[in-house]
């Protein structure tokens, strides 16, 4: 026992010895990294991040008419019941056509944005707002700031991340609506011809995907409340799904889903990843000598 | 690798160190007082008083909002871990930490006075997550909160004129395009104002009314620079009123925001805001702004009115400041910031004088950017203080002066001496003696004056022991309570620890022996998790570690084989979670994308992102119901309570975030109560949504970091030859043991902090068990009535795991350790020897009397002491308590989980304004600090312990030969 014990110590003296030499070269890599690697990290991050915020085409107050304004076919491949073409510019839309067969009377009904309404895309503005809250936190670090330790950088990386991460999950994560939210919401009363009680519409992006999901409805019978079961909020709801709203009870019947991808979302969907990997890189790099810098001789 | 097997000695702590002193004042408070308060103080479920052991280091305090009261005399900081700490400021700018409050999971975005006048004090908070609270500044109390999906960056309180009424008003901006209008009290949101140009992120805001036409007004900037004025009318007010009613009555029926304007109001709603703002179709529309108008100004930091001429308003954004007419918003002046400094915030000091401030800490040490904000009283005292909060938990706080030129030129405030300033961690290490830790007298090193730090602890209710991991890597096992033991999943030997040298080890508890070494990770081992229990059978002999190399592993204890080892994952492990019934394991990572992974196999299913991650991780949830129904209202208002937060508990357990602990701990205090009133214990729910298990005995792993190479050994007075940092941190599987009247929680503020204790006592679970154990005396001849009374209910529930094993063959009290550190024990030396020369023979053989330890603890906490010197002497002497020799911290628990936790400096304040009170003035002495010091915290907790020490006093004069004089110090058995 107590042999085993001295000879453990030699060992230790030995370790102690050997992690001498390691420590100045520890402590010299990490100079290097705090000093030369975390600037270079943050310039690239800058870089990207400007590159994704342009993309988002910040509005010029008083100039909002100079946006570029794309236009969007959005279709499915399996179903042509519903087709709409959709103008964005920057984080609204300004016009909008939808088609809608019927599937019972095969008529088509055809509906678009009044002239006098937009519709804005609250992700889009959602996300340019954190992209560009996470680039004005790295802009304030420049070259001529000397970081000091680890903490530090990594305090600055935890909050850039966050705004990253709030940016795309706003674009990866549409709203969840009840359907008598969506019945009420003003996007019903923007169309021309008004739109009629039995179809809803709803817009939204999901990654870099601009949706549009159409649900015919039905109106059930007022003293149908036997099985009567009103649905939770989701992002698209499936048919089936009942509702009452002014006191009507719905129920949907069809739901279409078409959509199209808007190219420069894909953009900075494909940045803030990057980006993200990125920030969680440099904070592995400093973490490996987390464990050698809260090493305390006992 | 292997090592030597140690033997585990118990070392009795000796109480030199640090000692706690509490006292009540009895005779002062009348019943009548009691009764009125009985609400106040019941606000929780059960009556559990929480006792905090801060041990020497302060809790890491990044101030990331501050906040002085309006009489000057408190400070309020918030920090980035979700932390409150309210501090006392004296009228000569002295000031003191009082109390800490827990409630928020995510860092506190802002603080906002919620009242008005000056003898209720109420405080709004907001979080990074979206949480809102309102406290009582006084005690620390939760009054209300709620959860909404945006986060705020700023809150203003203002009372709006409605008739003839004033009602306060919460103003609230953040990352949403509108000011969102609360109320004060209920935090509900009443309406909202919202903007047909240019909707966009308010950056900052100010109100303002108008002596010429009696309206009140909000002007506000929006990040893209553009300024908006809304006018709040009454009628408005009144209007907003009544929708609300309406509200109420329409619940189901909502109502959109009505869209008639030509530019866009936007298609966002956001979907879990508590109470969605709606306006009802009869022209109740949303406030539109009066005006807007771009004023250039991008990254607005702050906006505020002169409020002595009401003519001009100040903007400051980074790079310049800006003055602009506070009636047509043309620009006066603007000054540009000098040389890469950036602006962070201004105020008007004086008609003509502005203070603007920069974001440069005057210290390098900093971490991240200061809080810096400007006050001035508006009644007695009238100080203009700049206040300045950094990241190290520090104060600072500057008192400008009226008169002096050279401070009228917005400079930098570093010119100004600094009036006073003071961190934390100074306000821990002025006390003296030291605030207590839970095994202080373990952790003396001889070489340093500082005790080790515990790292790392975990509670073992079924054994009664207190496992504590030390910054050295060696790991005390400390009797805490004595239970009976009984067959868990795993082998009752075995304790499972992870360290910083990548390695999980076996150990077994009994013999100290090291039973095996996993090997697996290439990182430090961060979590320790149980899988649930029906998983398949291979699987429910594992333990699942998580390592900082962002990999996962399932270690069979039985095989003692790692069967699946999941690694690449790109970003940190945020969660884990299980679908035993598809065999598959889910990791959640901090980035939001989520891992599905087969146990068996370990193969990697999918890796997903968006809403289909969030519905992976949602549908694991759902997995894992409770069973409620049966259970009462207040049960269902705890599992509201818990489910609401069980989300971000899940989330911060991967971050060793104390909020967590405090849910789950909380929910298991309630537990406790909830296990003693349905017979089937199986069906209570005993964690927060994070284990629940159906048998109510759980195994307890510790993880342990240790980046010990050579030998590991589990000792506590072999002096530690093993070098490494520590980080034990409790696992989530929360130790709960059904009848449990103290629970010992180890808490956490960050993760680089050592642990601080809280102990839990549950009155109603001492009182129970109390009377359980008196009805099940062989004399029924003497029980009392009231006991007769209760006895049966508790005899069946609690006491079944005590019938068979406790009584009449108590061989030998021992103390809790906890007590003995904490209480000065009046025993010669001899005994001590003697005493800790049995427990470390017979560790696992001990049998003690948890109840009566506990009861006689508590007792001794809540007495009096001071008071009455005859009275303490008889206290002491023949009902055998024991005296505390440092301020208790006590704390107070408030609705939602909500905690309020005393700091070991909130004596001073409180002596501050005693001997302010005296008419004499002397220096009061120890004794009386004692005596007089808790009572007059605060009404809430002072009731608490009066209902506490008066039911529990009553409980043990109905006993038979109750007595706190252990066996060890009669030398005979009680019984």
């Amino acid at each position: 026992m107590l042999g085993a014990e001295r000879s453990s110590l030699g060992d230790l003296e030995k370790m102690t010895a050997a992690s001498q030499a390691e420590r100045t070269v520890l402590e010299e890599e990490f100079n290097w990294l705090l000093k030369e690697e975390v600037h270079s990290v943050l310039k690239q991050l800058q870089d990207i991040l400007k590159e994704a915020s342009r993309r988002f085409s910040m509005p010029t107050p008083g100039l909002e008419g100079q946006l570029k304004q794309e236009n969007f076919i959005l279709g499915s491949s399996t179903m042509d019941q519903v087709k709409g073409v959709l103008t964005l510019q920057g984080e609204a839309l300004t016009q909008a056509d939808i088609n809608i067969k019927v599937t019972k009377s095969s008529q088509v009904m055809h509906f678009a944005f009044r002239d006098d309404k937009q519709w804005k895309l609250q992700q889009i503005q959602d996300a340019r707002n954190h992209v560009n809250q996470a680039l004005q936190l790295l802009s304030s670090r420049d070259e001529s700031y000397q970081f000091k330790t680890g903490a530090e950088v990594n305090k600055l990386m935890d909050a850039v991340m966050l705004q990253l991460t709030r940016a795309r999950n706003r674009l990866t994560t549409p709203a969840s609506l009840t359907l008598p939210e969506l019945a009420a919401s003003g996007l019903m009363r923007m169309f021309t011809p008004p739109m009629p009680g039995d179809v809803m519409v709803n817009f939204y992006i999901n990654l870099s995907k601009l949706c549009l999901t159409v649900y015919q409805l039905h109106l059930l019978q007022p003293n149908t409340t036997k099985n009567f079961k009103p649905a939770g909020s989701s992002v698209v709801h499936n048919p089936g799904a009942m509702f009452e709203h002014n006191n009507n009870k719905f129920e949907v019947s069809h739901v279409h889903k078409v959509e199209c991808v808007v190219p420069w979302l894909n953009d900075t969907l494909v940045f803030f990843t990057i980006s993200l990997q990125l920030c969680q890189q440099l904070k592995d790099k400093i973490s490996v000598f987390s464990s050698f810098w809260n090493y305390k001789p006992f | 690798m292997a090592g030597p097997s140690v033997n585990i000695s118990v070392m009795i702590p000796r109480g030199d160190a640090s000692r706690v002193q509490v006292s009540k004042r009895l005779s002062d408070v009348t019943v009548s007082m009691m009764t009125s308060r009985i609400t106040e103080s019941m606000s929780g479920n059960s009556l559990v008083l929480p006792i905090v052991l801060w041990g020497r280091h302060a809790p890491t305090h990044c101030i990331s909002s501050l906040l002085v009261m309006e009489d000057l005399a408190t400070i309020i900081t918030g920090c980035h871990d979700g932390q409150i700490c309210i501090w006392d400021m004296t009228p000569e700018l002295e000031i003191n930490p009082r109390a800490l409050l827990f409630g928020h999971s995510a860092s506190v975005t802002c603080l906002s006075k919620a009242s008005a006048g000056s003898e209720k004090q109420y405080l709004v908070s907001a979080s990074e997550s979206g949480e809102m609270c309102l406290w009582d500044v006084n005690d620390g109390r939760c009054i209300e909160f709620t959860k909404l999906a945006c986060a705020h960056t700023g809150i203003q309180f203002y009372q709006f004129t409605i008739g003839t009424q004033r009602e306060g008003r919460l103003l609230c901006h953040g990352h949403y395009p509108e000011i969102l209008v609360m109320d004060a009290t209920s935090l509900e949101v009443l309406y909202s104002l919202v903007s047909k140009i240019s909707p966009d992120w308010i950056s900052s805001m100010s109100v303002i009314r108008s002596h010429r036409t009696q309206e009140d007004t909000v002007v506000a900037v929006s990040v893209t620079g553009i300024l908006k004025v809304w006018i709040i009318t009454a009628d408005v007010s009144r209007m907003q009123v009544i929708s609300l009613r309406q509200l109420v009555e329409l619940q189901d029926k909502s109502f959109g925001l009505g869209l008639n304007s030509a530019t866009a109001l936007g298609g966002r709603v956001r979907e879990t805001l508590c109470v969605r703002v709606r306006a009802c179709e009869q022209d109740l529309d949303p406030v539109f702004e009066e005006e807007s108008k771009p004023i250039y100004c991008q990254g607005c930091q702050s906006l505020s009115f002169c409020t002595f001429t009401q003519l001009s308003l100040l903007v400051v954004c980074s790079k310049y400041w800006r003055v602009f007419d506070a009636g047509d918003f043309s620009l006066l002046c603007s000054v540009a910031s000098e040389s890469n400094q950036s602006w962070a915030g201004g105020e008007f000091i004086a008609a003509d004088k502005v203070i603007t401030w920069t974001e440069d800490g005057c210290s390098f040490l900093l971490i991240c950017p200061p809080v810096t904000r400007f006050f001035f009283g508006r009644r007695e005292p009238f100080h203009k203080l700049l206040v300045q909060g950094d990241s190290a938990g520090r104060l600072s706080v500057w008192s400008v002066p009226d008169s002096s030129p050279a401070q009228t030129h917005p400079s930098s405030p570093a010119e100004l001496p600094v009036t006073v300033s003071l961190s934390l961690q100074e306000s821990f290490d002025q006390l003296l003696p030291p605030p207590a830790g839970i095994i202080d007298q373990l952790s003396l090193l001889p070489s340093s004056s500082d005790p080790m730090k515990v790292t790392a602890s975990v509670y073992i209710p079924c054994q009664g022991r207190l496992v504590c991991g030390r910054e050295d890597g060696s790991i005390v096992l400390v009797p805490a309570t004595q239970t009976a033991i009984v067959s868990a999943r795993y082998d009752q030997r075995s304790l499972v620890s992870g360290g910083v040298d990548f390695s999980v080890i076996i150990w077994d508890i009994f013999t100290g022996e090291m039973k095996h070494v996993f090997c697996v990770h290439g990182g430090e081992i961060t979590q320790l998790i149980v899988p649930p229990e029906n998983c398949s059978t291979r699987v429910q002999h594992c333990v699942c570690s998580v390592a900082s190399d962002h990999s996962v592993g399932l270690l069979s204890l039985r095989e003692r084989k790692c069967i699946m080892l999941a690694s690449r994952h790109l970003f940190p492990i945020q969660t884990i979670k299980w679908r035993p019934c598809d065999d598959y394991l889910v990791v959640g990572c901090s980035d939001g994308s989520v891992y599905v992974w087969q146990m068996d196999t370990g193969a990697l299913d999918r890796c997903v992102m968006g809403i289909t991650a969030v519905e992976i991780l949602n549908a694991c949830d759902e997995f894992a119901p409770v069973a409620l129904d049966s259970l009462g209202q207040p049960a269902v208002n705890l599992k509201q309570a818990v489910t609401r937060r069980s989300l971000a508990a899940l989330k911060n357990m991967a971050q060793h975030k104390l909020h967590t602990l405090a849910t789950n701990l909380l929910a298991a205090d309630n537990a406790d109560k909830l296990a003693l009133t349905p017979p089937n214990l199986d069906s209570a729910p005993r964690c927060a949504g994070f284990f629940r298990r159906a048998s109510p005995h759980r195994f307890t792993i510790t993880r342990w970091n240790t980046a010990s190479k050579s030998r590991r050994t589990l000792h506590a007075n072999v002096p530690p030859e093993i070098r490494c940092p520590p980080s034990l941190l409790l696992q989530g599987n929360l130790p709960k043991y059904s009848h449990n009247s103290l629970l010992v929680q180890a808490m956490k503020t960050n993760v680089t902090d050592p642990d601080m204790h809280v102990l839990f006592f549950d009155v109603e679970a001492v009182i129970i068990q109390l009377l359980t154990e008196e009805a099940q005396r062989p004399n029924p001849t003497l029980v009392s009535p009231e006991t007769l009374q209760k006895a049966p209910g508790g005899a069946d529930k609690s006491g079944s795991f005590l019938a068979n094993k406790i009584f009449k063959q108590v061989k030998e009290t021992i103390k809790e350790n906890i007590k003995e550190h904490l209480l000065d024990e009046d025993e010669d030396e001899e005994e001590e020897q003697r005493r800790r020369e049995e427990k470390s023979k017979s560790l696992s053989l001990l049998e003690y009397n948890l109840t009566m330890d506990t009861a006689k603890l508590f007792m001794s906490c809540l007495h009096a002491w001071g008071l009455n010197g005859d009275l303490d002497a008889l206290c002491q002497a023949r009902l055998g308590m024991l005296r505390p020799h440092t301020p208790v911290s006590f704390g107070l628990i408030s609705r939602g989980g909500h905690m309020s936790l005393m700091l070991p400096s909130f004596k001073d304040s409180l002596l501050r304004r005693l001997s302010a009170g005296s008419s004499d003035g002397r220096k009061l002495s120890v004794s009386e600090i004692v005596g007089k010091g808790t009572y007059g915290v605060s009404r809430a907790v002072t009731t608490q312990h009066l209902l506490s020490v008066i039911s529990l006093a009553n409980t043990l004069m109905g006993m038979t030969n109750a007595t706190f004089i252990g066996e060890h110090m009669k030398k005979a058995p009680v019984r």
